[in-house]
């Protein structure tokens, strides 16, 4: 019954991204600036956190949102595609959730393009992810004297499933990059250089552009396929349970990620093998890179550019080798570096005391309403 | 033999008349008659066969089917434990317990209906249920599905028994439910005395058959083949002590109101477990629960449908008591009232209870065919 809402939902979503996109024409060099911070309610902040980090939020209690979104490696999780729920693994790439509040869509595939309170839900609810009865979380929360005080003191009531859909996106909220040599003006001659060939003759800033070096729109530049999703069949039958419900076609013979594929649903499949412009911040805490992470380093991202992208009947004509020098894709790839600003691992973003994994029982039950 | 019942139970109701308030309804007398059991019912759009009872049985040990993996059919339905789980309230998915008695699977092909209210009107619809509730197996159609998928022995199996280019999960629940209906029992003790082996029963088992026929009024809804009317009563049985015990049966405990749709004011107030009302929302269904077979229950322990009772001995003592006591006391059944039964008559109508179960059920556990990764069809 999820899954209908979610279908509806799915619908608005693509209609509320198209209208944000047009928003987001190419900027100019000089749109490239510090990410804006959001105004949040610390109540509900400090909810978010705390939600963010129990493991209780997934159907077996044993991953919560940071098992895969790590605070230390900038919110994701170092691997080149992801570990999922137990009993399954990713096939994709986990992505950062630092600026994930500016999105205008979310997932590599941009399926929905609503809000992050949806994300929160999708993510919480889907079998491979946490795979979660958002019932039977909202009683786990009604246990938790803590969770109590918390609902309460956020404004949203008694423990709920929508109170937590709304706390987790406002701690998002306060996930936004600081500090980057880049936002600070202090960048190296090679990191300056590198800036004048990503706005200009490399025309990275074409797609990466704004403040989160991204215009949220979806391309095919040819990535190549990682086999490992293929290989594994704890991989490849998430990417089963997937497709099947996304309503892609001939999913058991398909070798091959459809990407965006599955919001625009273009008959000709000329959408095939699209994905989201990732952004640029923070990279140098979130490799591996690409929807599948195939790339281990931004070296090879750049030479995959500087060799006009990947191979694919579908890749976006505008992909053309760049012709780089050593040093211009040196200097590229310090410029990017130049991107990260400091490590959002403070106590700020990290839930500090203990998360209990058992519940107190309550005492007078038979005299407690439910 | 049925005349000898019926002059029993004459005499049975006419003891109980003499006390307050109720007497037996009338028709009591037509009771269907304890019988030894045949062969089950096969539904003709599920015929058995010996390929799909054989991938039944391997899907029913297997693990893959459920939300992480962990947790098969044969994790509550544990043939060490009876073919159910042998504590108070089934043990549940990781990360939380079950709300009610885990039921054998012995015989549960004889069944019209499943579940304590019977929620479910097949076997090949109550493992899905089982099997995707959040507070069981917690799987999700598409991921199991996608599992099977990948074990080659599964996909030759499916396209052999049902004919599936790629195996569907509907049929692994039609596979399942043939390989539990070849989990029978039908020569207990009892089977083989009412087929005409007179000391099948001990001397004591028939003082018991006569209680249980006669003074103790068993017969009344524990009758036929099944020993078990399949209609639903409130018999008093308290709630569960883990709800005032243990917050996993807390959390279970209001899930189970949230997810079974019960009014809001219901949903705060209520503390003990509302039965066929869920599936009704009939105020006079509160409370109440279908009949369970007395078949394979040596090794079912503990009993009633919030396991409340830990022995047989238990469980008679409780309707000698004449019940016990619950929040929907309105709906008590009127059968239930103090039986007057001695020390002894209790130790007769327990061991003809053991009567009604054969040796255990035991079988070695399929080894379980590994992940394959799927060929590429383009190369």
């Amino acid at each position: 019954m999820i899954r209908i809402e979610f279908r509806g939902l799915l619908k608005i979503g693509v209609t509320a991204a198209v209208g944000m996109m047009a928003a987001l024409v190419p900027g100019a060099a000089e749109d490239f600036g510090p990410v804006p911070q959001i105004e949040t309610n610390a109540a509900q902040v400090e909810l978010g956190r705390r939600l963010f980090f129990d493991k209780r939020l997934s159907g077996d209690a044993a991953i919560s949102c940071a098992s895969c979104h790590d605070p230390a490696r900038g919110f994701a999780d170092g691997l080149p595609l992801s570990a999922a729920y137990p009993g399954s693994l990713g096939f994709r790439n986990t992505p950062t959730l630092i600026n994930t509040a500016h999105r205008a869509a979310w997932f590599h595939d941009g399926r929905l393009g609503s809000n992050l309170n949806d994300v929160t839900r999708e993510m919480i609810t889907e079998d491979y992810m946490m795979n979660m009865d958002m019932r039977l979380m909202q009683e786990r929360f009604k246990q938790d004297p803590v969770y109590v005080e918390m609902f309460e003191a956020a404004g949203y009531g008694e423990p709920s499933n929508g109170g937590a859909r709304k706390a987790i996106p406002e701690f998002l909220k306060t996930l936004i990059s600081r500090n980057s040599a880049f936002d600070r003006g202090e960048l190296s001659p090679s990191e300056q250089s590198g800036f004048t060939i990503f706005a200009g003759v490399a025309g990275c800033g074409t797609c990466h552009s704004g403040p989160r070096f991204t215009d949220d729109r979806v391309y095919n530049t040819g990535v190549p396929d990682n086999p490992e999703i293929w290989r594994n069949p704890m991989r490849h039958t998430t990417f089963v349970a997937y497709a099947m419900f996304m309503g892609i076609e001939n999913f058991m013979n398909i070798r091959r990620d459809p990407g965006a594929h599955v919001r625009g649903h273009a008959a000709d499949g000329s959408d095939v093998g699209t994905f989201l412009t990732p952004t640029l911040r923070e990279l140098t805490h979130t490799g591996p890179y690409m929807h599948n992470g195939v790339f281990a380093t931004l070296e090879e991202v750049i030479d995959f550019y500087d060799a006009g992208g990947g191979d694919d009947p579908n890749k976006d004509r505008r992909l053309m080798p760049l012709g780089l020098s050593k040093q211009q894709r040196t200097d590229l790839v310090a410029f990017l570096r130049a991107l990260s600003g400091d490590p959002l691992t403070g106590p700020e973003f990290v839930w500090q005391d203990p998360i209990p994994t058992e519940y107190d029982v309550i005492d007078d039950w038979r005299e407690t309403p439910n | 033999m049925l005349k000898g019942h019926k002059e029993t139970l004459i005499s049975a109701v006419a003891l109980v008349v003499a006390l307050p308030l109720f007497a037996a309804p009338a028709g009591a007398d037509n009771n269907p008659p304890l019988a030894p059991l045949g062969d089950p019912p096969i539904p003709a759009d599920n015929p058995q066969t010996p390929e799909k009872i054989e991938l039944g049985r391997m899907l029913f040990f297997d693990p893959r089917l459920g939300g992480d993996a962990s947790t098969a059919c044969s994790s509550c339905h544990n043939q060490e434990q009876g073919w159910g789980f042998s504590d108070d309230l089934s043990r549940g998915y990781p990360g939380t317990v079950h709300w009610r008695n885990s039921q054998t699977v012995i015989n549960s092909a004889y069944y019209g209906k499943l579940f304590w209210v019977g929620a479910a009107s097949s076997l090949e619809r109550q493992a899905p249920s089982a099997a995707k509730g959040a507070v069981a197996g917690n799987g999700e159609n598409d991921v199991m599905e996608a599992r099977l998928a990948f074990i080659p022995e599964y996909r030759e199996a499916f396209r052999s028994v049902f004919g599936d280019e790629w195996p569907k999960i509907g049929n692994a629940w039609r596979a399942i439910a043939s390989f539990e209906r070849t989990l029978v029992q039908t020569d207990t003790p009892l089977d083989r005395y009412l087929r005409g082996e007179e000391e099948a029963l001990s001397e004591q088992q028939l003082r018991g058959k006569a209680l249980f026929e006669g003074k103790a009024n068993c017969i009344e809804c524990h009758n036929g083949p099944m020993a078990t009317d399949e209609r639903y009563y409130n018999i008093g049985v308290p709630p569960a002590p883990r709800w005032e015990e243990d917050a996993l049966a807390q959390i279970t405990f209001r899930y189970e109101q949230y997810a079974k749709g019960v009014t809001e004011e219901l949903y705060r107030f209520i503390k003990d477990d509302a039965g066929l009302y869920y599936r009704t929302k009939q105020k006079e269904d509160m409370g109440k629960f279908r009949t369970p077979s007395l078949r394979y229950t040596l090794y079912t322990a503990p009993y009633m449908h919030n396991g409340a009772l830990w022995d047989l001995t238990e469980v008679v003592e409780f309707y000698n008591n004449g019940g016990g006591e619950n929040e929907f006391g309105h709906n008590l059944s009127p059968l239930i009232r103090p039986l007057g039964l001695n020390d002894d008559e209790i130790e007769d109508l327990v061991a003809f209870l053991e009567a009604f179960s054969g040796p255990e059920i035991r079988m070695t556990v399929p080894e379980l065919p590994a992940y394959q990764p799927l060929p590429d069809p383009a190369e």
